[in-house]
């Protein structure tokens, strides 16, 4: 593929897979899960004296901030984990840091604004990507390209105008990573004049298709201690 | 005649110039901000539900320790190539049935680009640390604490970005059965269990006796509680911390997976 081409040069089913991320999307969209969700983000926004008023939310709504915070997670636990790992350098590095703060505060508003309604965080294996220049830069074009494009598809669906206008706040700077990281990787950051949105169910799709999501370590255990005593 | 044609010519630019000032009366008066009909304004954005905090990059107090749960049994190696001598055979479990974690160190990024790995080992001798493949590690975990336990005045006391949350009696090995010293690290969590020898709470650590090598599952050193409580502080022991129940309980509230452990 040349490098001139708009569209990046993969998809996250090239890379990776798992289990925790479908689960924390499937778990934002049963119906108690959601009338659950809605009762945790009223008595929050209430007890935080939010600008909008809690049960101006719609169920739905925090369905979509769940959905939108599952994204985050994903994002800011990749550019951490590159931070840590330490193998990047230069322009990469620095981008995985600066990217690693927003993404973090992303997810801290993110699960501030839903309390006990937000879905947990996943562990992630990125399965060497944070290793590697190349890889990283890959795959952190295929991650902010697939979260303009989340943010852009769910917007119509929102509410709140406060959430519309917190989303859309969050999708220009999504957009933004987006170009830096295409014009790290070599390709073009801006090639079209519009963007596509992609549904929900698309993106749940490839999310679901990839291995990045890691089993947590059990470091708990009933059994009988074997220690010297 | 001519002097008609020159009064309605005047007039006209008289309108004309009449007109273009109340333009610019009215223009001028908007641009200051003047009023305008209500259902002329744009409505002001609304207010976002979120309040994004400043992105704020990873800051390190140095008084951070990282662990990895090990995914996959490998050899640790005294060097950070495939064919460097192996310094120890790292399992994905422990004894006791949970994932092997490590305490990573630092890393390395050999010419071929692959990452490694430097950590300290659940291994004999104490205080073995080796280079494993980044890969066979799962992601990073920070941890800010750290557990002293001080043979000498029979005490363990941790402390988190250098300040102390937790501190209490202890008993240790006998001079027979010492406790080693060194650097090790907390390693697994044991609950339920129901033996009354070993407390409510018993944690497991990568530190080993070095005279009960032959003890069911390797001989390691762990911390828990008691039914004894009356021999502490002593030197008591097998080499395992014991802690009185209460203490083991509330050290249970703060002592995260990874914690490094000084032995002095």
């Amino acid at each position: 593929m040349s490098r001139d081409e708009p569209s990046p040069a993969l998809e996250l089913t090239e890379l990776d897979a798992g289990g925790a991320l479908a689960e924390a999307f499937s778990r934002t969209r049963t119906r108690a899960g959601l009338l659950r969700a809605g009762a945790g983000v009223g008595a929050l926004l209430a007890a935080l004296g939010a600008a909008e008023p809690a049960d101006a939310f719609a169920a739905s709504d925090v369905d979509l901030l769940n959905f939108a915070l599952t994204l985050e997670y994903l994002q800011a636990a990749f550019y951490t984990e590159a931070e840590q790992v330490g193998a990047l350098r230069g322009r990469a590095r620095r981008a995985a840091r600066v990217l690693g703060a927003v993404e973090r505060a992303h997810v801290a508003a993110l699960r501030k604004a839903l309390g006990k309604a937000a879905v947990g965080r996943p562990r992630f294996n990125f399965q060497g990507t944070t290793e590697n220049e190349q890889k990283f830069l890959k795959t952190a074009v295929a991650f902010e390209d697939l979260a303009v494009a989340a943010y852009k598809g769910q917007a119509p669906m929102i509410k709140s105008d406060a959430l519309l206008a917190a989303a859309i706040s969050i999708h220009s700077v999504e957009a933004r990573h987006a170009a830096w990281m295409r014009h790290l990787f070599g390709i073009t950051p801006a090639a079209t004049a519009f963007d596509q949105a992609e549904s929900r169910p698309h993106i749940e799709r490839i999310v679901q298709s990839t291995h990045f999501v890691a089993a947590q370590p059990k470091t708990t255990g009933k059994g009988a201690p074997r220690y010297t005593g | 005649m001519k002097r008609r044609r020159l009064l309605e010519t005047l007039a006209v630019a008289l309108v004309l110039i009449g007109a273009a000032f109340a333009t610019f009366v009215q223009v001028s008066h908007s641009a200051r901000g003047g009023e305008v009909a209500p259902e002329r304004m744009l409505p002001p954005p609304p207010r976002p539900a979120l309040a994004i905090p400043k992105p704020r990059v990873l800051a390190y107090s140095g008084a951070e320790a990282r662990w990895s749960s090990v995914l996959r049994s490998v050899s640790a190696r005294a060097a950070p190539r495939p064919g460097a001598p192996v310094a120890a055979e790292l399992p994905s479990m422990t004894p006791e049935g949970t994932g092997n974690v490590v305490l990573v160190l630092r890393a390395a990024v050999a010419a071929n680009g692959t990452v490694w790995s430097y950590v300290r080992l659940p291994s004999l001798p104490n205080n073995t640390e080796a280079w494993v493949p980044r890969r066979a590690l799962g992601p990073t975990n920070i941890v800010d604490t750290h557990l002293v336990v001080d043979r000498a005045k029979l005490r363990a006391t941790l402390y988190r970005r250098g300040r102390v949350i937790f501190s209490a009696d202890i008993g240790i090995g006998t001079t027979r059965w010492p406790t080693p010293a060194g650097e090790f690290y907390v390693r697994d969590r044991l609950a339920g269990f129901n033996d009354p020898f070993y407390g409510p709470v018993a944690f497991g650590t990568s530190a080993r006796s070095q005279v009960l090598t032959d003890w069911p599952a390797g001989g390691y050193i762990g911390i828990h509680g008691t039914d004894r409580p009356g021999l502490l502080p002593g030197r008591v022991s097998h080499g395992c911390i014991r802690m009185r129940n209460a203490d083991i309980l509330n050290l249970a509230k703060v002592l995260p997976i990874g914690t490094p452990l000084t032995i002095r």
